[in-house]
This record gives structure tokens, sequence and C-alpha cells, in this order.
């Protein structure tokens, strides 16, 4: 069936970024307006807006709301329901209840969705598979007296982390036997709170992996492709901050071996839709599955550029029971794509989120550069969602000449406002290590002993810009500038807002 | 109060950085400054989309104040933050004077290194910490962080209380040194 309308249960860059493909493929779209964001961009890209922020409830927030987003899907009677990535993409009850009121869900199976999202159950299905897996506990643990005797049985350290987990929330690492009982307890709280559901298990710690995913294309008719990897290794606290495809720790060999290992996960569950299949690679490139994640994600963009397919293109299609219009041998990775994360985060103060205005954006643009964004300037980072700005994508033919462009396109990103994370794209990008591509996921905590990059110049400049204005304003004395608060000056974004 | 009698003419400022580090200017301010021995021009530039930016051997630096109270500054270059205070070469010797005083209290606050809410304290008052002990469960966006101590000593007091949203830099818990 032709879908011809749909409802993006998802704000942001990720609303945007489906609305431009829908208009591309001649499909309406509807977005939902809270009133934690009533004036965001992705409001206007739209079509048609949902208003849910005149009643809004406290108890359930507008993007967790399944009812409430079923109701007004059926009410504007939209064909499909895109839920892009986080708040209800991994839930099964949400694609399930799609179905039943006979919206297509542009994603996987709701039992793709509840087998794979319950880990256990999903290295069940590895092990039956002979996809290769870390020793661990089988299902979820009763307490911390039975993590502490499987640790003691597999050895220190080992990790924990929630059965229905993802994000790197809800997951600890346990250095030693006295600490398992207060990380039990911290990281089955955390995945009460984030997931609803306080289930651990317990698995080997590889201490030095990289981590690699699959992309995975599979359609309603039994066909599953993978679309190459994506290199996921700089991380903080499990939180991905750049990626890149391909990786360089990959040959064509260990490619077409993981790529095999990522589609028998998807097919184990009949898998379709776009998904993800993530391994974590040791030193000898013996590999482990891990999970697998059901929705778009962040970072899909990389693989866009190096396989030239538009992903939400073939989540749509794929949903509208179309076969997929290509082969495996007909997937080749096209030159090196990297993906910067530009995030409102104080890198000096240990990545804590720097929320505000942004009052000034802008970049340049070239062939080489996609920026996906979900702000412009006036744009306001609240503490209710994400800390993204934006993702600065670089594509070209060779890694070097893609960290070339990079280094090129972060000196020219420009952002007015928040503290942000650039300084810190710059110092990864001046590592020698990852400019060779020796890195692993303890690149952040080893590697790069200092978070952002600062020319030593720049200090003193600083000192300058602060002397030359306290200067100004001890010549000019008594006459206080008018629109200064608390000393700051106040920018027309906040008096706009203010006035309103 | 005879103010411009006992007003002297200030003849340079002190940019004091967070790290202890002064960059001296002498008033009024040139926009050349003398940097290695040598004089290098200074240039403020403000680009049509209204960023501003300085222009120091030939390279382009942006600029943005990210917080101005009265002589403290936070100025970003290049998306880096540096932090100052203004002194003049009197208030200078005062702000020296008053921390070596400071330095004879063995008392130490540990701070909200994000802003959050408290999940948990660990200590209690006139309990005894130790140097990289739990002392805090901080949550803040969505992950819970433990707040570790930087010193070992006695819980002198506890600011905080459970379920209480805390701000970045909000004193916790203050330890006294032993």
């Amino acid at each position: 069936m032709k879908i011809k309308s749909l409802l993006i249960a998802n704000r942001g860059e990720i609303a945007i970024r489906i609305i431009k493909t829908a208009r591309k493929m001649g499909i309406r779209s509807y977005v939902i307006k809270t009133a934690k964001e009533p004036n965001a961009w992705y409001l206007e890209e739209a079509d048609q807006i949902i208003d849910f922020s005149e009643s809004y409830d406290d108890v359930i927030p507008e993007f967790l709301d399944i009812e409430r987003i079923i109701q007004s899907a059926g009410k504007h009677k939209v064909d499909a329901i895109h839920p892009g990535y986080g708040f209800l993409a991994e839930n099964p009850d949400f694609a399930r209840r799609c179905e039943e009121e006979k919206i297509t869900f542009i994603g996987p199976s709701h039992d793709a969705i509840y087998r794979m999202g319950h880990k256990t159950i999903a290295k069940e299905l590895a092990r039956e598979n002979s996809v290769p897996l870390l020793d661990g506990s089988q299902g979820a643990l009763s307490d911390a007296e039975e993590a502490r005797k499987i640790a003691n049985k597999i050895g220190y350290p080992v990790i924990l982390k929630a059965a229905a987990g993802g994000g790197g929330r809800g997951m600890r690492v346990v250095e030693k036997e006295k600490d398992i009982e207060r990380m039990f307890t911290l990281a089955t709280n955390e995945a009460e709170k984030a997931f609803n559901n306080p289930d651990l298990f317990l698995e080997r710690f590889v201490r030095e992996p990289r981590h690699i995913e699959f992309q995975i294309l599979g359609d309603q008719h039994g066909n599953i492709v993978h679309l190459g990897e994506r290199e996921c290794s700089i991380q903080r606290k499990h939180q991905k901050l750049l990626e890149e495809s391909p990786s360089p720790a990959l040959d064509s060999a260990l490619r077409k071996k993981m790529g095999e290992a990522a589609i028998k996960i998807a097919r184990s569950v009949n898998y379709y839709s776009a998904g993800t299949v993530e391994f974590l690679l040791d030193d000898d490139n013996s590999f482990s599955f891990m999970e697998m994640n059901t929705r778009i994600q962040v970072e899909h963009p990389v693989t866009e550029m190096v396989t030239g397919i538009d992903l939400i293109e073939q989540m749509i299609l794929i949903a509208e029971g179309e076969k997929i219009p290509f082969t495996q041998k007909d997937i080749k990775l096209n030159g090196w794509a990297i993906e910067w994360r530009i995030n409102a985060e104080d890198v000096q103060s240990g990545f804590s989120p720097s929320l505000g205005t942004i009052e000034k954006i802008s970049w340049t643009e070239n062939e080489h550069i996609r920026v996906d964004t979900g702000v412009r300037d006036g744009s306001v980072i609240t503490p209710y969602y994400d800390s993204m700005i934006a993702k600065l994508i670089i594509h070209a033919e060779t890694r070097e000449k893609a960290l070339q462009q990079s280094s090129m396109a972060i000196r020219k990103f420009w952002i007015k406002g928040p503290k942000t994370t650039l300084a810190f794209c710059r110092a990864v990008l001046q590592n020698r290590n990852f400019r060779k591509g020796k890195f692993n996921t303890s690149f952040l905590s080893k590697e790069l002993k200092i978070h952002y990059q600062n020319e030593p110049d720049e200090a003193l400049l600083a000192a300058f810009f602060a002397t030359y204005d306290y200067a100004r304003e001890m010549d000019e004395n008594e006459e206080k500038p008018l629109h200064t608060e608390n000393g700051k000056a106040i920018t027309p974004w906040v008096l706009k807002k203010r006035l309103r | 109060m005879a103010r411009s009698a006992k007003k002297k003419k200030t003849t340079k400022l002190i940019a004091l950085s967070s790290t202890n580090k002064a960059y001296e200017f002498k008033k009024p301010l040139q926009k050349r400054i003398k940097y290695q021995g040598e004089e290098v021009d200074i240039k403020l530039h403000e680009d049509p989309n209204g960023f501003s930016y300085i222009v120091w051997k030939n390279k382009k630096y942006m600029l943005d104040v990210i917080e101005k109270k009265q002589n403290r500054y936070t100025i970003m270059v290049n998306s880096v933050w540096h932090s100052f205070t203004v002194e003049t070469p009197v208030s200078l010797k005062r702000k020296r004077f008053l921390e070596k005083q400071g330095d004879a209290s063995s008392s130490v606050s540990i701070e909200a290194p994000m802003p959050g809410k408290i999940i948990d304290i660990l200590v209690e008052e006139n309990g005894e910490v130790k140097e990289g002990e739990p002392i805090i469960i901080l949550e803040a966006m969505k992950m819970q962080n433990e707040i570790t101590s930087h010193i070992s000593g006695i819980v002198q007091s506890v600011s905080v209380k459970k379920n209480e949203l805390v701000m970045k830099d909000d004193v916790l818990i203050e330890i006294r040194k032993g």
C-alpha cells in the first residue's frame, strides 16, 4: 500500500531528516508540537502540525504517549508513523498498537522489536545461530549475589547491563569483587528509571575493544542485506561522539564475516526495515555480538554517504511492502565518511550539558559537507531533550582526505551561545593515533589526555578581550549600558522571548 | 566623600586566569600588543552574520563573551572558554593577600560538576571519607553519576537533601581535611 501521509513521532534533526525524504517522495508529513519547544524548527518544515502543547500531561511526556499519538494519527487519518530514534522507536507496544489500528509502522515487526529489545533473548538467539558471544549470565540476574557468583567464575572485570537497555544507561563495569554489590544497585536503579525494567545481565568485560556496528536492511519478502559497518569506538561513558564508515580496522574478509553474522541475527527474527547489529571487536579480530538496535540510528548518515542509499526512503518503501531494489553484490562502499556530533556540552567541565539559546550558527558548504541539524539562529537547547546541536558529516575519497576536510569544516563551524563539543572534535583530529586509525573504546580515557584543543595564543587573546572590555566599561564609568542583566548583554533572542 | 581626589590613574590592568596565570596590559589599551618580544596587531571584527572575531597573526579566532559579572569574565575563543578576573595592580595585591590567608583554613567543598538531581547521599555529618570514595549519586541527563571526594577527611556539613535539584557548582558537601 502506498503511503500518502506520515506522522513523525519525534522532534529535532531526525524529524527534519524524515520530512526531507517524505517531501521527495510526495508524502505529506505531520509533526507534534509540544509546550517544551513551541518554536522548534521542525514544526515549520512539516506540512501539518498536531498540537499537543495546549493540554499537556506532565505524567507521560508527549513523545512517549502511545495512546495520544495513535489517537491523533487516527483523527488525522495518516497512513503511517515513523518513530525516528529514541522515544517510542524501540517500544514493541507502540508498533503493536499501530498494527491494531491499521496504521503502518515504519520499522520492524513488534515481535522483532520485543525480542531484540530483551538483551537476554537476543543473546539466546545469537547462541542458537552460532554467532559469537561473550561469556556471561544466561538470562536476567536475580540479585547481586548471583552476579557475584558468575563474575567469580568468569573472572574480572565484568560488565553489568540492563536487559532492556541501550544508550549506555544501566551499565556498570565492575573491576573487583568488593564493588559488585554497589554497582549492581546503581545499574539496577538506573535501568528501572530509564527502561521501567530493573533486570540486569552480566558478561565478561573486554577492556579495549572496538565498537563496530553493521547497518542492515531487510524487506517483508525475506531479503536481507548489510550496508557495511560503522566505526563507533570514540565514546565517552558509552555515548558515541563520532562515527565513521568504513572502519579502519576492517578488511574485506572480516567485513564479509561480520556482515554475514549480522544478517544471521537479523534473519533470526525475520527482520525487516532498517536495523543495526552491534559487535565488539577485539585486537585479534575476534568479534562478539552485543545487541541489535531495531530503528534508524543517529549515525545513519555515514552509511548513506558511502553507499548512496537513502535509508529513510528504503524504510518507507519496505513498510509499503516493496522489495529491496538491490542485492548484496550491488552494494559498494564508496570513499570515507565521518560524522562529528556537535553537542551543547561543556567539554572543559566533564561534558556537562550547556543549555540555552543558539544565538548564531553557521558553517561552510561544499560537496564534501552535509549538516543534519534541528536548530537555527534563535533555537533553544532545553533540558527536556538531548543536547545535540548538529551532526557534521564529511564525505571524501579517502580517510585522509575526509580528515583534512573535517579540519577545515570544524574550524569554520561557528556557534554563538552555548558551549559546544567543537574543541573536542579538534582535539581528536589532532591526535596522531586517531589519524592513523589506531584507537578503541578506551581512546578518551587513555589516549586523549586533554579533551579539547586550544592553542597557546588563544588564552592570551581571551585575556586581551576581557581586559579590553573591562577597560572600556571603566572609561564609560557611570553610564551603565541599557540592555544588560547580571552584566551580560541581553540578546535580541532573549528579549524576543520575554516580550512574548 | 572626596572620591575624585582619592582616585589614582590606573596605568595597567591584569587579567588573572583561573589557573593563576597573569596577563598584563598597559592602559590605555592599544590594539597592538607586545608578545614574545614583538608587537602584534589585534583587530576586532564583526562578520555579517553577527559573529565577533579577532584577527591575530593572519588567523581568525571566533570570540564570544559567555559570562560577565563585574570584573569576572568567561571568554570563548574558538569554542574553548577561559575565565579571568580583571584586576588593577592594587586589587591584585589584595587578592593575593586574601588567598594566602584562605589557605590556612583547611575545609574543602565538593561542588556539583553538572546540574542534576541528588539520588543518594552516601556519607553523614562527622563521618569519615577517604580520597576517591563516592559521596553522592547525582543524576544528570538520565545518567547516575558518582561524585567522589578528592580529599580524605571528616564531613563537616551536608548542604543537600535527597531528591533535591542542584545547579552546576552548587556546594554539596564540606570536608575538613585530616
